[in-house]
């Protein structure tokens, strides 16, 4: 026993940390999937998605989310820290590791925590965006229809992947499940949001170059 | 069938020996049939290199010394079979362990700690009657104990696992099942409160990070996922109510 452990001996916090982690996790892969179903109404048309927008913005939902996606991603952030190999030689260590073993998992894991930082700074811009812009099918349109188109289309993919990694995880990690099976219908759902989304982005920029 | 030239390429580093640097040598042999890397691994020290270490004992996947990097993939060097292998061969220590030599770590140590750590041994305050009849165990939690204790510490669920790379403290795979299997023995008086004490923490269950690493390798096939999954859940709940 060394003093800190003495002092810290009561570890619930250690578990806490977890289940933030965890039950965040698990909140932003749902939000993900609502959101990304909701976008894509614009394949009703451009009517059918300001329709929507507009009755999310008049019943607050919009402010809801933008709150909720806040704080989720804020808790999320705080407990995944402690995961991510913060010393120069932890770095090392791990992508040799990787390299060496040649583990699928072991690469994915990897690849969450590059896609998870990467998109800190995409969703703090996307957010941004649709806060001062408001949504509305023509800014939309327009804003993919730009060099911003190539925005969108990394952090389609690399929110996509991230959830799914980080869903897999969590449900291999806790739950009562096959494995491989879960791995194959997790790789089945990404490839038909991933076509979903990249669907919406097609819509939009068609959209944006008829105008 | 023609016979296969089999080209090795093997870690050699003495710790011993300060000025040496690490590196891959190169060996060939021919291929035989039915030969696994224990007899090729034999041969090149007879034939070629007598100063080349490695473990062995039961060279039947029973005492666990033999565990290594086989082309990266953490496994049992007397259980793998040179014609399941392509034919360049790439041996390296097992990660995480005392390096003593070329493809020879000193698992033992490791272990020690570890159970001494997860006080990996049956706590009760009966004492014990020789002349009593046996206590009588259900025939499913005896197979359930079974399975956890088959494990024969090799530690390749521990070399292949990337957080005991980094976490010197952490129990991995290994530790966790060790303690899952007290955990179902009736014999052990233990409450969750006390198992909560040596592995609810960042070095036990919640130092996990579900690479999966483990359960992938493990030779002997002990479900590793799901203990660690069925250790998570109790420790979650006994934390809860802490």
């Amino acid at each position: 026993m060394q003093l800190q452990r003495a002092f810290t001996q009561n570890r619930k916090a250690e578990l806490w940390m977890e289940l933030v982690q965890t039950v965040s996790g698990l909140l932003l892969v749902g939000f993900l999937w609502t959101h990304m179903i909701f976008v894509a109404s614009i394949l009703l048309g451009a009517g059918a998605f300001n329709k929507l927008a507009h009755f999310m913005e008049q019943f607050y939902l919009l402010h809801l989310a933008v709150g909720f996606i806040i704080l989720t991603v804020g808790a999320h952030l705080g407990a995944v820290l402690r995961r991510i190999p913060g010393r120069w030689q932890e770095q090392k260590t791990v992508w040799r590791h990787a390299k060496i073993i040649r583990h699928q998992d072991t690469w994915s894991w990897l690849f969450q925590a590059v896609t998870g930082s990467a998109m800190l700074l995409l969703i703090i811009i996307h957010v941004f965006v649709v806060v001062y812009a408001g949504i509305d099918a023509k800014l939309s349109a327009g804003r993919i229809h730009s060099w911003m188109l190539w925005f969108y289309l990394v952090f389609l993919v690399m929110a996509e992947y991230h959830a799914s990694v980080g869903l897999y995880r969590a449900l291999v990690k806790w739950g009562f499940v096959k494995r491989h099976s879960l791995k194959r219908v997790l790789t089945v759902v990404t490839i038909c949001t991933i076509l979903l989304g990249l669907a919406s982005i097609w819509v939009f920029f068609s959209l944006g170059g008829s105008v | 069938m023609s016979q296969r030239q089999l080209t090795f390429h093997i870690f050699r580093y003495n710790p011993e020996t300060p000025k040496s640097k690490p590196d891959m040598q190169v060996f060939m042999l021919p291929e035989e049939p039915g030969m696994t890397l224990f007899i090729a691994l034999n041969k090149i020290r007879e034939e070629q290199d007598p100063t080349l270490a490695f473990d062995f004992v039961c060279r039947a996947g029973i005492c666990g010394s033999c565990g290594m990097l086989i082309n990266g993939k953490p496994t049992l060097a007397c259980k793998t079979l040179t014609k399941n292998l392509p034919a360049e061969i790439t041996l390296m220590p097992l990660p995480v362990f005392k390096l003593l030599g070329d493809l020879s770590v000193d698992t033992g140590t490791w272990f020690r700690d570890v159970s001494l750590r997860t006080e990996a041994w049956v706590h009760t305050n009966k004492t014990f009657d020789p002349m009593a009849e046996e206590e009588r165990m259900s025939n499913e939690t005896a197979l359930q104990i079974y399975e956890a204790e088959r494990c024969i510490e090799c530690g390749c669920c521990i070399g292949g696992c990337a957080t005991a790379n980094i976490k010197p403290d952490f129990i991995g795979a290994a530790g966790v099942n060790r303690v899952g299997r007290f955990m179902i023995d009736p014999r052990d008086e233990r409450d969750e409160q006390a198992y909560y004490d040596v592995v609810g923490s960042e070095d036990g269950i919640f130092g996990c990070i579900g690479l999966m690493a483990c359960d992938d390798n493990c030779p002997i096939g002990i479900p590793l996922r799901e203990q660690l999954a069925y250790v998570r859940r109790k420790m979650a709940v006994a934390g809860w109510k802490r």
